[in-house]
């Protein structure tokens, strides 16, 4: 809370000239227009003032003759800067010098809305596929669909065989994916290793993208609810009840206290069954199968009570624009209590295993280091961030649903490896399950749900929770219709993606897995947008350029 | 972490205590199961209350309904295949036209059986009624 106002006071203070408009419709939200081209001072002002701050994501608007880029700042709550560009010549300067973490975002801008940033290291496409036609950016508001041709799938073949900086001396390039690279999920990762050692890697996304954030804009705010849930099957409530919140937010709906202490009740199941998921995942990759097949075991109870809270073992479908779409009858809140208690336990006995077991502490400790200094400069979130020293949850920060009055604690490691990512979790299960007994137990009555127009009316939402993975964030533009004027989805493994580089090199090839693994990766949150890249021979990866410029950066801090 | 002295893995116990319980798998299809009351199967349809709004064709977030006219009435078409289950259908129904079952046994090997008519509740409901017309 704090922090918030000493940003905002900040941005008073020095930026006088530069705000057009400033505007702070909620508690911890601020909208802030500035001047063309004021971004990069404002950006630097809150860096060096404000404890912390660091940048969720960019995301730019179709105004019509302008492009607006909403640069998301986390500063206790979050600070939106406004930066407008006109749409026929979309160019303004990177913030990447300041800031290495925009470096995705800049690029994500620049393939779905043509956003050209002057002084970016590596301008490449990040999403749309290779043999993406040139001049069509998806996200602006006049794009359809069939003004793409059909395309040559060829080109994918030569973007595999990136040759100019392998095979230099002892340096030889691996290949991992798409074929499910650690998790069940297609993405590439490019690996240069020397010897044993891990040199660089370039990952590759776009894989599953689906243009989900093209299609909310063609669908009614409440149909949306469906859609963003389909964006991610493990945090699916993460992604609803952060879509609601902005939704609630613009057409100023107050939720029922009963139905955000039932959502927070999903998500935390969510995030208790996510959890586990990748905890036993980590023991798969470790080669600890044992691990694997126990906590699994063990994540099924979990699953049956989510199952019949929200009537499917996944897609809950249980949060809707002002509240939530069924009650929860008193058996199961018994049920799912004594479940509460019996998992608790396991994770207890979990711990035990995580701290204790000498083969999994050799396997993990001191790999796959990632310093406080770099992870808050690339801008990670969630258990990475915690397990790099920063004690940082959006749960606590920026209190959303039920949160505010649920005491918990936020774990939190200052080891910085693979070890501190997977005990961030442990831990974060016995606390998920203290806030679920808490929740279950003091569950207020009252109605469950509010009746929401399908109209919303014209204005605009940033809303952050924080899903298993991380910090997740919508940005939400309404413009009075039934239909959003558009959606912005930021997934936690974006963010944590660009740490992965930083975490593995150096590394044994062995410990590819379990150091990707303990970033949680899901690939499908990150790819919900399109990408592509073609016949010119373009090709979006990290290029050595931007590698290089990563390494630079690193010795400087 | 000071060097402690070597003990047995922790999970050695645990993995002990399996070897004399039964697996903690379910046996289906052998065994059936039952998915707990509420879960969103496969929609029911009672074409006495539809009263042809169209409200579940409309709102549909995946384009699974579709009105067609049957016996002199516009009544829904299910499209399984493309139905994701969320029951905004069921929700928005004005008569409750439209209720949810536990079924979740759907696997086929024909796409053409999972369009599902609402002739097919007209004959389950009343069969006299449907050969009168």
């Amino acid at each position: 809370m704090e922090k918030f106002e000493t940003a905002v006071d900040v941005l008073k203070n020095n930026l006088a000239d530069a705000i057009v408009e400033l505007k702070v419709p909620r508690p911890r939200k601020a909208y802030i227009l500035l001047k063309s081209e004021r971004h990069r001072d404002a950006v630097s002002l809150l860096l060096k003032h404000v404890e912390e701050s660091m940048l969720s994501t960019i995301s730019g608007v179709d105004l019509g003759t302008e492009i607006e880029l909403n640069y998301h700042m986390v500063c206790g709550g979050t600070v939106t800067l406004k930066n407008r560009v006109p749409r026929e010549k979309p160019v303004t300067k990177t913030i990447t010098d300041i800031l290495p973490g925009a470096n995705l975002y800049e690029r994500e801008v620049f393939d779905l809305l043509g956003v050209v940033f002057e002084g970016h290291p590596n301008l490449e496409r990040l999403l749309l596929p290779d043999g993406w036609p040139k001049g069509n950016y998806p996200l602006r508001r006049d794009w359809t669909p069939p003004l793409i041709q059909e395309n040559d799938s060829g080109s994918e073949e030569d973007s595999q065989n990136n040759s100019e900086e392998d095979d230099v001396g002892s340096l030889v390039s691996v290949v991992v994916g798409p074929q499910h690279p650690v998790l069940h999920e297609p993405e590439r990762f490019n690996f240069t290793v020397d010897g044993e050692t891990v040199v660089d890697v370039k990952p590759r996304l776009g894989y599953v993208h689906r243009g989900i954030e093209k299609a909310a804009e063609r669908m009614m705010y409440f149909q949306d609810v469906f859609l963003v849930e389909r964006i991610c099957g493990i945090c699916n409530a993460a992604h609803t009840t952060v879509f609601c919140q902005a939704v609630e937010d613009i057409g100023n709906i107050e939720t029922p206290p009963r139905a955000l202490y039932l959502r927070t009740i999903v998500h935390e199941l969510n995030r208790v069954h996510s959890h586990l998921l990748l905890l036993g995942v980590g023991g798969h990759l470790l080669g600890f199968e044992a691990l694997f097949q126990h906590v699994w075991r063990d994540r099924e109870p979990v699953m049956d009570i989510i199952e019949q809270i929200t009537g499917n073992r996944l897609m809950s479908g249980f949060n809707t624009i002002g509240g939530v779409r069924r009650d929860i009858n008193p058996n199961t809140v018994e049920k799912a209590l004594k479940t509460v208690k019996a998992v608790r336990k396991r994770a207890v006995f979990y711990k035990n295993v995580f701290e204790e077991d000498a083969t999994l502490r050799l396997r993990t400790e001191g790999v796959g280091v990632l310093s406080k200094e770099v992870a808050l400069k690339l801008c990670v979130v969630g258990p990475v961030l915690r397990g790099s020293g920063v004690a940082s949850d959006v749960r606590k920060d920026d209190p959303y649903a039920a949160y505010a009055e649920i005491p918990f604690n936020v774990p939190c490691y200052d080891e910085c490896d693979t070890w501190a990512r997977l005990m961030v979790r442990v831990d974060e299960v016995v606390e998920s399950l203290n806030i679920l007994d808490y929740a279950f137990n003091n569950l207020p009555g009252g109605r469950l749900r509010v009746r929401v127009q399908r109209k919303i009316p014209e204005g605009e939402a940033v809303s952050r929770v924080e899903a298993p993975r991380g910090e997740l964030i919508h940005y939400v533009k309404s413009d009075g219709t039934a239909y959003p004027y558009r959606v912005k989805v930021r997934a936690p493994t974006l963010a944590n993606l660009l740490a992965f580089p930083d975490a593995i090199r150096g590394g044994y090839i062995a410990d590819i897995p379990s150091v990707m693994g303990s970033l949680d990766p899901c690939f499908s949150c990150t790819d919900r947008m399109a990408f592509v890249d073609t016949a010119n021979g373009q090709k979006w990866r990290w290029s050595l350029d931007d590698v290089n410029s990563h390494k630079n950066r690193r010795v400087l801090l | 972490m000071t060097k402690k002295r070597r003990r047995l893995p922790a999970l050695i116990k645990d993995m002990g205590s399996c070897l004399f319980k039964k697996p903690f798998t379910q046996e289906y299809p052998f065994v059936s199961v039952q998915a707990p009351e509420g879960y969103r199967g496969r929609q029911t349809f009672d074409p006495e209350k539809c009263i042809s709004c169209g409200l579940c064709e409309r709102d549909c977030p995946a384009k699974a309904i579709e009105l067609v006219e049957v016996s002199g009435k516009r009544m829904p078409y299910f499209y399984l295949d493309r139905c994701i289950f969320c029951y905004q259908c069921a929700e928005g129904c004005p008569r409750n036209a439209i209720q949810l079952s536990t079924n979740f046994e759907m696997s086929t090997t024909e796409k053409d059986e999972l369009l599902v008519k609402a002739e097919e509740f007209i004959s389950k409901q009343n069969i006299s009624s449907d050969e009168g017309q």
